[in-house]
Protein backbone atom coordinates (compact mmCIF):
# COMPACT_ATOMS: atom_id res chain seq x y z
CA UNK A 1 0.00 0.00 0.00
CA UNK A 2 2.89 2.49 0.46
CA UNK A 3 3.40 2.12 -3.72
CA UNK A 4 0.43 2.91 -3.92
CA UNK A 5 -0.25 5.95 -2.02
CA UNK A 6 3.37 7.36 -3.76
CA UNK A 7 1.70 6.28 -7.10
CA UNK A 8 -1.32 8.04 -6.04
CA UNK A 9 0.40 11.43 -5.58
CA UNK A 10 2.04 10.82 -8.58
CA UNK A 11 -0.97 10.13 -9.99
CA UNK A 12 -2.30 14.02 -8.73
CA UNK A 13 0.39 15.98 -9.33
CA UNK A 14 0.68 14.83 -13.00
CA UNK A 15 -3.03 15.13 -13.46
CA UNK A 16 -2.58 18.50 -12.27
CA UNK A 17 0.24 18.84 -14.95
CA UNK A 18 -2.62 18.09 -17.25
CA UNK A 19 -5.43 19.89 -16.45
CA UNK A 20 -5.25 22.29 -19.59
CA UNK A 21 -5.72 18.76 -21.86
CA UNK A 22 -9.20 18.38 -22.63
CA UNK A 23 -9.12 15.04 -23.17
CA UNK A 24 -5.55 12.87 -22.17
CA UNK A 25 -5.53 9.83 -24.15
CA UNK A 26 -5.88 7.70 -21.40
CA UNK A 27 -5.89 3.43 -22.12
CA UNK A 28 -6.76 1.30 -19.98
CA UNK A 29 -6.10 -2.66 -20.69
CA UNK A 30 -5.33 -5.13 -17.93
CA UNK A 31 -4.29 -9.69 -17.57
CA UNK A 32 -5.41 -11.70 -15.38
CA UNK A 33 -5.07 -15.48 -14.40
CA UNK A 34 -7.97 -17.73 -12.56
CA UNK A 35 -6.04 -20.27 -11.47
CA UNK A 36 -7.01 -23.30 -8.84
CA UNK A 37 -5.14 -26.65 -8.08
CA UNK A 38 -3.39 -28.96 -5.26
CA UNK A 39 -0.47 -31.02 -4.61
CA UNK A 40 -2.02 -35.10 -4.72
CA UNK A 41 0.10 -36.67 -1.82
CA UNK A 42 1.79 -36.45 1.49
CA UNK A 43 5.80 -36.47 1.12
CA UNK A 44 8.93 -37.46 3.57
CA UNK A 45 12.68 -37.38 3.22
CA UNK A 46 12.28 -33.05 3.36
CA UNK A 47 14.76 -30.84 6.11
CA UNK A 48 11.69 -29.20 7.43
CA UNK A 49 10.89 -29.81 11.06
CA UNK A 50 13.95 -32.01 11.90
CA UNK A 51 16.35 -32.58 14.62
CA UNK A 52 19.63 -31.62 13.85
CA UNK A 53 20.94 -32.88 16.64
CA UNK A 54 20.54 -36.36 15.21
CA UNK A 55 21.68 -34.96 11.54
CA UNK A 56 19.85 -37.12 8.58
CA UNK A 57 21.97 -39.74 7.21
CA UNK A 58 21.05 -43.04 5.18
CA UNK A 59 20.61 -45.04 8.64
CA UNK A 60 19.09 -42.04 10.31
CA UNK A 61 16.37 -40.62 7.49
CA UNK A 62 14.09 -38.22 7.72
CA UNK A 63 10.99 -39.50 8.81
CA UNK A 64 8.88 -36.57 9.08
CA UNK A 65 5.93 -36.90 6.91
CA UNK A 66 3.47 -33.74 5.52
CA UNK A 67 1.47 -32.32 2.91
CA UNK A 68 3.29 -31.87 -0.41
CA UNK A 69 4.17 -28.13 -0.61
CA UNK A 70 4.55 -26.89 -4.51
CA UNK A 71 6.04 -23.22 -4.37
CA UNK A 72 4.59 -21.78 -7.55
CA UNK A 73 5.62 -18.51 -6.77
CA UNK A 74 8.38 -17.97 -5.21
CA UNK A 75 8.76 -14.44 -4.41
CA UNK A 76 4.81 -13.86 -2.94
CA UNK A 77 5.43 -17.35 -1.33
CA UNK A 78 2.22 -18.56 -3.28
CA UNK A 79 2.03 -22.37 -2.46
CA UNK A 80 -0.31 -25.47 -3.20
CA UNK A 81 -0.37 -27.64 -0.47
CA UNK A 82 -3.49 -31.21 -0.41
CA UNK A 83 -5.89 -28.27 -0.02
CA UNK A 84 -7.90 -27.64 -3.78
CA UNK A 85 -7.26 -23.45 -3.52
CA UNK A 86 -7.35 -20.52 -5.75
CA UNK A 87 -4.88 -18.34 -3.74
CA UNK A 88 -1.51 -19.08 -5.17
CA UNK A 89 -1.60 -17.99 -8.09
CA UNK A 90 -4.79 -16.70 -9.20
CA UNK A 91 -4.02 -12.79 -9.94
CA UNK A 92 -5.89 -9.72 -12.08
CA UNK A 93 -4.37 -6.85 -13.63
CA UNK A 94 -5.37 -3.12 -14.94
CA UNK A 95 -2.80 -1.03 -16.54
CA UNK A 96 -3.37 2.42 -17.27
CA UNK A 97 -1.47 3.96 -19.84
CA UNK A 98 -1.55 7.75 -19.86
CA UNK A 99 -0.43 9.43 -23.17
CA UNK A 100 0.49 13.36 -22.43
CA UNK A 101 1.82 13.73 -25.73
CA UNK A 102 5.30 15.39 -26.39
CA UNK A 103 6.44 11.29 -26.52
CA UNK A 104 6.07 11.05 -22.98
CA UNK A 105 3.82 8.44 -21.38
CA UNK A 106 3.26 7.22 -18.39
CA UNK A 107 1.86 3.95 -17.14
CA UNK A 108 0.55 2.35 -13.79
CA UNK A 109 0.00 -1.41 -13.14
CA UNK A 110 -2.59 -2.26 -10.39
CA UNK A 111 -1.97 -5.71 -9.40
CA UNK A 112 -4.40 -8.10 -6.78
CA UNK A 113 -3.03 -11.54 -6.02
CA UNK A 114 -4.71 -14.07 -4.01
CA UNK A 115 -1.85 -14.64 -2.10
CA UNK A 116 -2.07 -10.71 -0.63
CA UNK A 117 -6.03 -11.59 -0.47
CA UNK A 118 -6.39 -9.21 -3.63
CA UNK A 119 -5.51 -6.29 -2.13
CA UNK A 120 -4.49 -4.14 -4.95
CA UNK A 121 -1.08 -2.70 -4.84
CA UNK A 122 1.05 -0.08 -8.02
CA UNK A 123 3.22 -3.05 -8.22
CA UNK A 124 4.89 -1.50 -11.85
CA UNK A 125 4.75 1.99 -12.60
CA UNK A 126 7.25 4.20 -14.62
CA UNK A 127 7.34 7.24 -17.59
CA UNK A 128 8.24 6.41 -21.09
CA UNK A 129 9.84 9.07 -22.96
CA UNK A 130 10.74 8.13 -26.65
CA UNK A 131 13.45 10.42 -27.38
CA UNK A 132 13.71 9.88 -30.92
CA UNK A 133 12.49 6.70 -33.10
CA UNK A 134 15.28 4.43 -32.15
CA UNK A 135 15.89 5.51 -28.45
CA UNK A 136 13.14 5.08 -25.65
CA UNK A 137 13.93 5.98 -21.93
CA UNK A 138 12.00 4.67 -18.63
CA UNK A 139 12.51 5.49 -15.24
CA UNK A 140 10.16 4.22 -12.65
CA UNK A 141 9.43 0.62 -10.91
CA UNK A 142 9.40 -2.39 -13.48
CA UNK A 143 10.03 -5.87 -13.17
CA UNK A 144 14.16 -6.79 -12.98
CA UNK A 145 14.55 -8.36 -16.75
CA UNK A 146 16.50 -11.13 -15.52
CA UNK A 147 14.78 -14.51 -17.47
CA UNK A 148 13.35 -14.81 -20.54
CA UNK A 149 10.17 -14.93 -18.82
CA UNK A 150 10.72 -12.52 -16.33
CA UNK A 151 9.39 -9.14 -17.27
CA UNK A 152 6.00 -10.92 -18.03
CA UNK A 153 6.16 -13.61 -15.69
CA UNK A 154 2.67 -12.89 -13.92
CA UNK A 155 1.09 -11.93 -17.66
CA UNK A 156 -0.18 -15.95 -18.62
CA UNK A 157 -1.87 -15.53 -21.34
CA UNK A 158 1.54 -14.65 -22.69
CA UNK A 159 2.89 -18.16 -22.51
CA UNK A 160 1.77 -21.81 -23.17
CA UNK A 161 2.07 -23.10 -19.41
CA UNK A 162 0.22 -22.21 -16.53
CA UNK A 163 3.26 -20.28 -15.23
CA UNK A 164 7.30 -19.99 -15.90
CA UNK A 165 8.57 -22.76 -14.08
CA UNK A 166 9.23 -21.96 -10.43
CA UNK A 167 11.95 -23.67 -9.73
CA UNK A 168 14.10 -21.34 -11.75
CA UNK A 169 11.93 -17.93 -11.08
CA UNK A 170 12.84 -18.62 -7.16
CA UNK A 171 14.31 -14.76 -6.28
CA UNK A 172 13.66 -13.05 -3.42
CA UNK A 173 13.59 -9.64 -5.29
CA UNK A 174 11.93 -9.21 -8.68
CA UNK A 175 11.59 -5.83 -9.11
CA UNK A 176 13.49 -2.86 -8.59
CA UNK A 177 13.21 1.24 -9.10
CA UNK A 178 15.50 2.44 -11.77
CA UNK A 179 15.82 3.83 -15.46
CA UNK A 180 16.28 2.26 -18.89
CA UNK A 181 17.38 2.91 -22.05
CA UNK A 182 16.43 0.71 -24.74
CA UNK A 183 17.47 0.98 -28.74
CA UNK A 184 16.14 -0.35 -31.54
CA UNK A 185 17.62 -1.63 -34.29
CA UNK A 186 17.91 -3.74 -37.63
CA UNK A 187 20.81 -6.55 -38.73
CA UNK A 188 19.66 -6.81 -42.27
CA UNK A 189 16.20 -9.06 -41.69
CA UNK A 190 16.70 -9.01 -37.94
CA UNK A 191 15.19 -6.65 -35.46
CA UNK A 192 17.07 -6.06 -32.43
CA UNK A 193 16.66 -4.08 -29.09
CA UNK A 194 19.81 -3.81 -27.00
CA UNK A 195 18.72 -2.05 -23.46
CA UNK A 196 20.63 -0.92 -20.74
CA UNK A 197 19.64 -0.46 -16.81
CA UNK A 198 20.54 0.66 -13.68
CA UNK A 199 18.06 0.90 -10.29
CA UNK A 200 18.34 -0.08 -7.12
CA UNK A 201 15.81 -2.34 -4.62
CA UNK A 202 15.39 -2.37 -0.81
CA UNK A 203 13.26 -5.03 0.04
CA UNK A 204 12.19 -4.07 3.46
CA UNK A 205 9.92 -7.36 5.24
CA UNK A 206 10.80 -9.62 2.55
CA UNK A 207 8.07 -12.23 2.18
CA UNK A 208 10.22 -14.72 0.76
CA UNK A 209 12.88 -14.34 3.43
CA UNK A 210 10.90 -14.28 6.17
CA UNK A 211 9.37 -17.74 4.84
CA UNK A 212 12.42 -19.42 5.06
CA UNK A 213 13.29 -17.86 8.30
CA UNK A 214 10.60 -19.04 9.88
CA UNK A 215 10.94 -22.99 7.80
CA UNK A 216 14.62 -23.30 9.02
CA UNK A 217 13.28 -22.50 12.86
CA UNK A 218 14.11 -18.31 12.65
CA UNK A 219 11.93 -16.04 14.81
CA UNK A 220 13.31 -13.15 13.34
CA UNK A 221 10.46 -10.01 13.22
CA UNK A 222 11.47 -9.24 9.81
CA UNK A 223 14.15 -9.63 7.15
CA UNK A 224 15.46 -6.99 4.99
CA UNK A 225 16.72 -7.55 1.60
CA UNK A 226 19.28 -5.06 -0.63
CA UNK A 227 19.75 -5.46 -4.05
CA UNK A 228 21.64 -2.49 -4.94
CA UNK A 229 23.53 -0.93 -8.01
CA UNK A 230 21.81 -3.03 -10.28
CA UNK A 231 23.64 -2.75 -13.48
CA UNK A 232 23.35 -4.76 -16.94
CA UNK A 233 21.94 -4.92 -20.35
CA UNK A 234 19.75 -7.32 -22.54
CA UNK A 235 19.93 -7.64 -26.22
CA UNK A 236 16.78 -8.80 -28.09
CA UNK A 237 17.78 -10.73 -31.42
CA UNK A 238 14.38 -11.33 -33.40
CA UNK A 239 13.22 -12.61 -36.49
CA UNK A 240 10.82 -13.97 -38.79
CA UNK A 241 10.57 -17.57 -36.39
CA UNK A 242 12.63 -17.33 -33.75
CA UNK A 243 13.26 -14.41 -30.36
CA UNK A 244 16.24 -14.81 -28.36
CA UNK A 245 17.45 -12.65 -25.51
CA UNK A 246 21.16 -12.35 -23.88
CA UNK A 247 21.57 -11.11 -20.07
CA UNK A 248 23.51 -9.79 -18.03
CA UNK A 249 23.86 -7.71 -14.81
CA UNK A 250 25.37 -7.10 -11.67
CA UNK A 251 24.10 -5.97 -8.26
CA UNK A 252 25.24 -5.93 -4.30
CA UNK A 253 23.64 -7.87 -1.95
CA UNK A 254 22.99 -7.15 1.63
CA UNK A 255 20.17 -8.95 4.17
CA UNK A 256 18.85 -7.41 7.42
CA UNK A 257 17.49 -10.13 9.73
CA UNK A 258 15.89 -8.28 12.43
CA UNK A 259 15.34 -10.62 15.96
CA UNK A 260 12.10 -9.30 18.20
CA UNK A 261 14.50 -7.76 20.02
CA UNK A 262 14.98 -5.13 17.13
CA UNK A 263 19.11 -6.36 16.93
CA UNK A 264 20.03 -7.44 13.40
CA UNK A 265 21.86 -10.30 13.19
CA UNK A 266 25.52 -10.30 10.89
CA UNK A 267 25.81 -10.31 7.31
CA UNK A 268 28.71 -10.01 4.78
CA UNK A 269 27.57 -8.14 1.89
CA UNK A 270 28.78 -9.78 -1.71
CA UNK A 271 27.84 -9.09 -5.14
CA UNK A 272 25.96 -11.13 -7.86
CA UNK A 273 26.63 -11.93 -11.59
CA UNK A 274 23.64 -12.83 -13.66
CA UNK A 275 23.92 -14.42 -16.94
CA UNK A 276 21.51 -16.03 -19.53
CA UNK A 277 20.67 -16.55 -22.79
CA UNK A 278 16.91 -17.94 -23.72
CA UNK A 279 14.73 -17.24 -26.54
CA UNK A 280 11.91 -19.07 -28.42
CA UNK A 281 12.07 -20.90 -31.59
CA UNK A 282 9.14 -21.90 -33.99
CA UNK A 283 10.10 -24.58 -36.36
CA UNK A 284 6.99 -26.40 -38.48
CA UNK A 285 4.04 -27.12 -35.73
CA UNK A 286 6.60 -26.56 -32.75
CA UNK A 287 7.85 -23.77 -30.58
CA UNK A 288 10.82 -24.30 -28.62
CA UNK A 289 11.36 -22.20 -25.70
CA UNK A 290 14.53 -22.47 -23.70
CA UNK A 291 16.31 -20.47 -20.97
CA UNK A 292 20.33 -20.86 -19.94
CA UNK A 293 21.19 -19.00 -16.97
CA UNK A 294 24.11 -18.89 -14.47
CA UNK A 295 24.35 -16.52 -11.30
CA UNK A 296 27.80 -16.27 -9.48
CA UNK A 297 28.69 -14.61 -6.28
CA UNK A 298 31.58 -13.54 -5.32
CA UNK A 299 31.00 -14.78 -1.67
CA UNK A 300 33.41 -17.16 0.81
CA UNK A 301 31.73 -20.33 -0.81
CA UNK A 302 32.24 -18.93 -4.39
CA UNK A 303 28.48 -20.13 -4.70
CA UNK A 304 26.96 -20.83 -8.17
CA UNK A 305 23.20 -21.44 -9.40
CA UNK A 306 23.48 -23.00 -12.68
CA UNK A 307 19.54 -23.55 -13.90
CA UNK A 308 18.21 -24.46 -17.05
CA UNK A 309 15.07 -24.75 -19.03
CA UNK A 310 13.91 -26.43 -22.28
CA UNK A 311 9.58 -26.85 -23.22
CA UNK A 312 8.14 -27.90 -26.68
CA UNK A 313 4.80 -27.34 -27.08
CA UNK A 314 3.12 -28.74 -30.32
CA UNK A 315 0.62 -26.13 -31.97
CA UNK A 316 -2.27 -27.08 -33.44
CA UNK A 317 -4.87 -24.75 -34.64
CA UNK A 318 -6.64 -23.62 -30.82
CA UNK A 319 -4.93 -26.55 -28.56
CA UNK A 320 -1.45 -26.49 -28.13
CA UNK A 321 -0.04 -29.43 -25.71
CA UNK A 322 3.29 -29.23 -23.93
CA UNK A 323 6.22 -30.47 -22.02
CA UNK A 324 9.00 -28.22 -19.84
CA UNK A 325 12.02 -29.33 -18.49
CA UNK A 326 13.19 -26.94 -15.80
CA UNK A 327 16.25 -28.03 -13.86
CA UNK A 328 17.99 -25.82 -10.52
CA UNK A 329 21.58 -26.49 -8.94
CA UNK A 330 23.59 -24.62 -6.61
CA UNK A 331 27.46 -25.38 -6.25
CA UNK A 332 29.80 -23.86 -3.72
CA UNK A 333 33.36 -24.03 -6.15
CA UNK A 334 35.22 -22.56 -2.82
CA UNK A 335 34.44 -25.86 -0.91
CA UNK A 336 35.89 -28.87 -0.55
CA UNK A 337 31.90 -30.40 -1.68
CA UNK A 338 31.06 -28.20 -4.48
CA UNK A 339 27.83 -30.11 -5.07
CA UNK A 340 25.55 -31.69 -2.40
CA UNK A 341 23.42 -28.85 -1.78
CA UNK A 342 20.57 -27.18 -3.14
CA UNK A 343 19.22 -28.89 -6.16
CA UNK A 344 16.25 -29.95 -7.92
CA UNK A 345 14.23 -30.21 -11.81
CA UNK A 346 10.58 -30.36 -12.55
CA UNK A 347 8.84 -31.84 -15.30
CA UNK A 348 5.55 -30.10 -16.11
CA UNK A 349 3.11 -31.16 -18.88
CA UNK A 350 -0.05 -30.14 -19.94
CA UNK A 351 -2.37 -28.60 -22.57
CA UNK A 352 -2.98 -25.04 -23.52
CA UNK A 353 -6.65 -24.56 -24.98
CA UNK A 354 -7.61 -20.96 -26.76
CA UNK A 355 -11.11 -21.19 -26.99
CA UNK A 356 -11.59 -17.50 -27.18
CA UNK A 357 -9.89 -14.45 -29.06
CA UNK A 358 -8.60 -13.27 -25.79
CA UNK A 359 -9.20 -16.16 -23.10
CA UNK A 360 -7.09 -19.57 -23.07
CA UNK A 361 -7.86 -22.70 -20.55
CA UNK A 362 -5.10 -24.34 -19.58
CA UNK A 363 -4.52 -27.48 -17.72
CA UNK A 364 -1.07 -28.42 -15.84
CA UNK A 365 0.96 -31.28 -14.11
CA UNK A 366 4.55 -30.84 -12.18
CA UNK A 367 6.23 -33.25 -10.66
CA UNK A 368 8.81 -31.40 -8.48
CA UNK A 369 11.51 -33.71 -7.52
CA UNK A 370 13.95 -32.47 -4.82
CA UNK A 371 17.06 -34.25 -5.51
CA UNK A 372 19.25 -32.41 -2.24
CA UNK A 373 20.74 -35.48 -0.40
CA UNK A 374 18.89 -34.90 3.11
CA UNK A 375 22.60 -34.64 4.73
CA UNK A 376 22.80 -31.01 3.41
CA UNK A 377 19.98 -29.19 4.77
CA UNK A 378 19.21 -28.07 1.61
CA UNK A 379 16.48 -30.67 0.94
CA UNK A 380 13.66 -28.16 2.02
CA UNK A 381 11.02 -28.20 -0.87
CA UNK A 382 10.44 -32.01 -1.05
CA UNK A 383 8.76 -33.86 -4.20
CA UNK A 384 5.74 -32.72 -5.24
CA UNK A 385 2.63 -34.17 -7.37
CA UNK A 386 0.56 -31.16 -8.62
CA UNK A 387 -2.23 -30.39 -10.72
CA UNK A 388 -3.72 -26.86 -11.70
CA UNK A 389 -6.36 -26.01 -13.96
CA UNK A 390 -6.99 -21.99 -15.09
CA UNK A 391 -8.12 -19.30 -17.47
CA UNK A 392 -5.94 -16.54 -18.18
CA UNK A 393 -7.29 -13.60 -20.56
CA UNK A 394 -6.36 -10.61 -21.59
CA UNK A 395 -8.54 -7.32 -22.13
CA UNK B 1 -11.53 10.32 -20.29
CA UNK B 2 -12.19 9.79 -24.10
CA UNK B 3 -15.50 7.78 -24.94
CA UNK B 4 -14.18 4.71 -26.54
CA UNK B 5 -17.49 4.20 -29.22
CA UNK B 6 -20.43 6.14 -30.37
CA UNK B 7 -23.72 4.54 -29.97
CA UNK B 8 -22.92 3.90 -34.45
CA UNK B 9 -20.04 1.89 -33.67
CA UNK B 10 -21.54 -0.07 -31.15
CA UNK B 11 -24.65 -1.03 -33.71
CA UNK B 12 -22.12 -1.89 -36.37
CA UNK B 13 -19.86 -3.99 -33.91
CA UNK B 14 -22.75 -5.73 -32.43
CA UNK B 15 -24.13 -6.23 -36.48
CA UNK B 16 -20.63 -8.02 -37.52
CA UNK B 17 -20.29 -10.69 -34.38
CA UNK B 18 -24.35 -10.96 -35.71
CA UNK B 19 -23.34 -11.38 -39.15
CA UNK B 20 -19.99 -13.31 -38.08
CA UNK B 21 -21.44 -15.76 -36.53
CA UNK B 22 -23.65 -16.43 -38.97
CA UNK B 23 -21.10 -17.18 -41.24
CA UNK B 24 -18.46 -19.24 -39.26
CA UNK B 25 -18.81 -22.24 -41.85
CA UNK B 26 -18.20 -19.54 -45.07
CA UNK B 27 -14.95 -20.76 -46.69
CA UNK B 28 -11.86 -18.07 -46.36
CA UNK B 29 -12.73 -14.98 -48.28
CA UNK B 30 -9.74 -13.35 -50.10
CA UNK B 31 -8.00 -10.56 -48.08
CA UNK B 32 -6.81 -7.03 -49.46
CA UNK B 33 -3.98 -5.21 -47.63
CA UNK B 34 -4.77 -1.15 -48.22
CA UNK B 35 -3.08 1.59 -47.54
CA UNK B 36 -3.36 5.47 -47.93
CA UNK B 37 -3.97 6.48 -52.15
CA UNK B 38 -0.81 8.78 -51.78
CA UNK B 39 1.35 6.06 -50.04
CA UNK B 40 3.95 5.27 -52.81
CA UNK B 41 5.62 2.32 -50.81
CA UNK B 42 5.73 -1.13 -52.09
CA UNK B 43 5.84 -4.14 -49.44
CA UNK B 44 6.01 -7.94 -49.78
CA UNK B 45 4.97 -9.92 -47.62
CA UNK B 46 7.61 -9.77 -44.79
CA UNK B 47 7.34 -5.93 -43.95
CA UNK B 48 3.65 -6.03 -43.80
CA UNK B 49 4.34 -8.71 -41.37
CA UNK B 50 6.75 -6.75 -39.44
CA UNK B 51 4.75 -3.67 -39.40
CA UNK B 52 1.65 -5.23 -37.64
CA UNK B 53 3.93 -7.05 -35.33
CA UNK B 54 5.44 -3.54 -34.47
CA UNK B 55 8.88 -4.93 -35.56
CA UNK B 56 8.90 -1.80 -38.57
CA UNK B 57 7.54 1.23 -37.61
CA UNK B 58 8.12 2.82 -41.04
CA UNK B 59 7.62 2.92 -44.15
CA UNK B 60 10.45 2.68 -46.87
CA UNK B 61 9.48 6.75 -47.21
CA UNK B 62 10.28 7.26 -43.92
CA UNK B 63 6.46 7.36 -43.27
CA UNK B 64 5.59 6.32 -39.72
CA UNK B 65 3.41 3.45 -40.26
CA UNK B 66 -0.06 2.81 -38.45
CA UNK B 67 -1.28 -0.43 -38.84
CA UNK B 68 -5.07 -0.66 -37.84
CA UNK B 69 -6.71 -4.41 -36.96
CA UNK B 70 -10.11 -5.57 -37.47
CA UNK B 71 -12.02 -6.11 -34.40
CA UNK B 72 -11.17 -9.14 -32.99
CA UNK B 73 -14.72 -10.51 -33.89
CA UNK B 74 -14.17 -10.20 -37.61
CA UNK B 75 -13.38 -12.53 -40.13
CA UNK B 76 -10.62 -10.85 -41.83
CA UNK B 77 -8.72 -10.58 -38.63
CA UNK B 78 -8.20 -14.12 -38.17
CA UNK B 79 -7.37 -14.88 -42.24
CA UNK B 80 -4.85 -12.15 -42.37
CA UNK B 81 -2.96 -13.50 -39.20
CA UNK B 82 -2.91 -17.01 -40.89
CA UNK B 83 -2.01 -15.83 -44.29
CA UNK B 84 0.47 -13.43 -43.71
CA UNK B 85 1.78 -13.31 -39.44
CA UNK B 86 1.90 -17.47 -40.11
CA UNK B 87 -0.35 -17.75 -36.56
CA UNK B 88 -3.29 -17.93 -35.11
CA UNK B 89 -5.00 -15.00 -33.79
CA UNK B 90 -4.61 -16.00 -30.36
CA UNK B 91 -1.19 -16.32 -30.72
CA UNK B 92 -1.00 -12.74 -32.15
CA UNK B 93 -2.33 -12.36 -29.61
CA UNK B 94 -0.53 -13.39 -26.91
CA UNK B 95 2.77 -12.31 -28.43
CA UNK B 96 1.62 -8.74 -27.88
CA UNK B 97 0.44 -9.39 -24.35
CA UNK B 98 3.97 -9.36 -23.42
CA UNK B 99 5.19 -6.09 -25.16
CA UNK B 100 1.56 -4.63 -24.33
CA UNK B 101 2.09 -5.27 -20.45
CA UNK B 102 6.04 -4.39 -20.24
CA UNK B 103 5.62 -1.48 -22.24
CA UNK B 104 7.41 -2.12 -24.94
CA UNK B 105 4.94 -1.87 -27.57
CA UNK B 106 1.05 -1.09 -28.42
CA UNK B 107 -0.89 -3.47 -30.13
CA UNK B 108 -2.29 -2.05 -34.11
CA UNK B 109 -5.58 -0.04 -33.08
CA UNK B 110 -8.97 -2.06 -33.65
CA UNK B 111 -11.34 -0.83 -35.99
CA UNK B 112 -14.72 -2.04 -36.36
CA UNK B 113 -15.98 -2.35 -40.33
CA UNK B 114 -14.31 -2.44 -43.36
CA UNK B 115 -16.28 0.35 -43.82
CA UNK B 116 -14.25 2.32 -41.04
CA UNK B 117 -11.07 0.87 -41.86
CA UNK B 118 -11.46 2.39 -45.15
CA UNK B 119 -12.19 5.89 -43.88
CA UNK B 120 -9.68 5.60 -41.59
CA UNK B 121 -6.74 5.14 -43.88
CA UNK B 122 -8.04 7.46 -46.76
CA UNK B 123 -8.13 10.27 -44.07
CA UNK B 124 -4.75 8.91 -43.02
CA UNK B 125 -1.37 8.78 -44.70
CA UNK B 126 0.74 6.30 -42.93
CA UNK B 127 -2.05 4.20 -41.83
CA UNK B 128 -2.27 0.54 -43.22
CA UNK B 129 -4.97 -2.05 -43.10
CA UNK B 130 -6.59 -4.90 -44.56
CA UNK B 131 -10.40 -5.59 -45.56
CA UNK B 132 -12.02 -8.12 -46.92
CA UNK B 133 -11.20 -8.24 -50.85
CA UNK B 134 -14.83 -7.29 -51.66
CA UNK B 135 -15.39 -4.37 -49.62
CA UNK B 136 -12.29 -2.15 -51.49
CA UNK B 137 -13.29 0.84 -52.52
CA UNK B 138 -11.33 3.54 -54.82
CA UNK B 139 -10.47 5.82 -51.69
CA UNK B 140 -7.66 3.72 -50.72
CA UNK B 141 -5.47 1.52 -52.52
CA UNK B 142 -4.69 -2.41 -52.54
CA UNK B 143 -0.63 -3.00 -52.16
CA UNK B 144 -1.14 -7.22 -51.48
CA UNK B 145 -3.74 -9.61 -51.66
CA UNK B 146 -3.61 -13.06 -49.78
Amino acid sequence: MKYFKRTLSTLLVSSTLISGYVCADVKISGFGSIVAGRTLDDVTLDNVGYDWSQPPSAANPPSITREQILTADFYDVGQYNNDFSFRPETVFALQIVADMGENLKVTGQLVAKGVDDFSPEFDWYYLTYQATDELTLMAGRRNIPMYYFSEFSEVGYAYPWMRPPSNLYWWQVTQFNGVHAMYDFSLGDFSNTISFFYGNEYSNDNKEMKYYDELYGGTARSVNEFWTDIMGMNWNLSGDFFDVRFVYFQNDRDREVIAQDGSIGDYTPFSQKFLGFGGTVDLAMFTFLFDWNLVTYDDANGTEFPTYLISAVYNMDELHPFISYSKADHKREKRTNTEDYEEHYMLSYGIRYDFHPSASFKIQYDKFVDEAVPESGWRYHGDSDTVTIGVDFIF
Amino acid sequence: MCKQYNKKQLSIMFSTLFVGMLSTSSVSAEIAVIVNAANSSALDKNAIEKIFMGKMKKFPNGQVALPMNAAKSMNSRKEFNKAVIGRSSSQVNAYWSKLVFTGKGSMPKELSSDAEIISTISSNQGAIGYIDSGSVTGAVKVIAKF
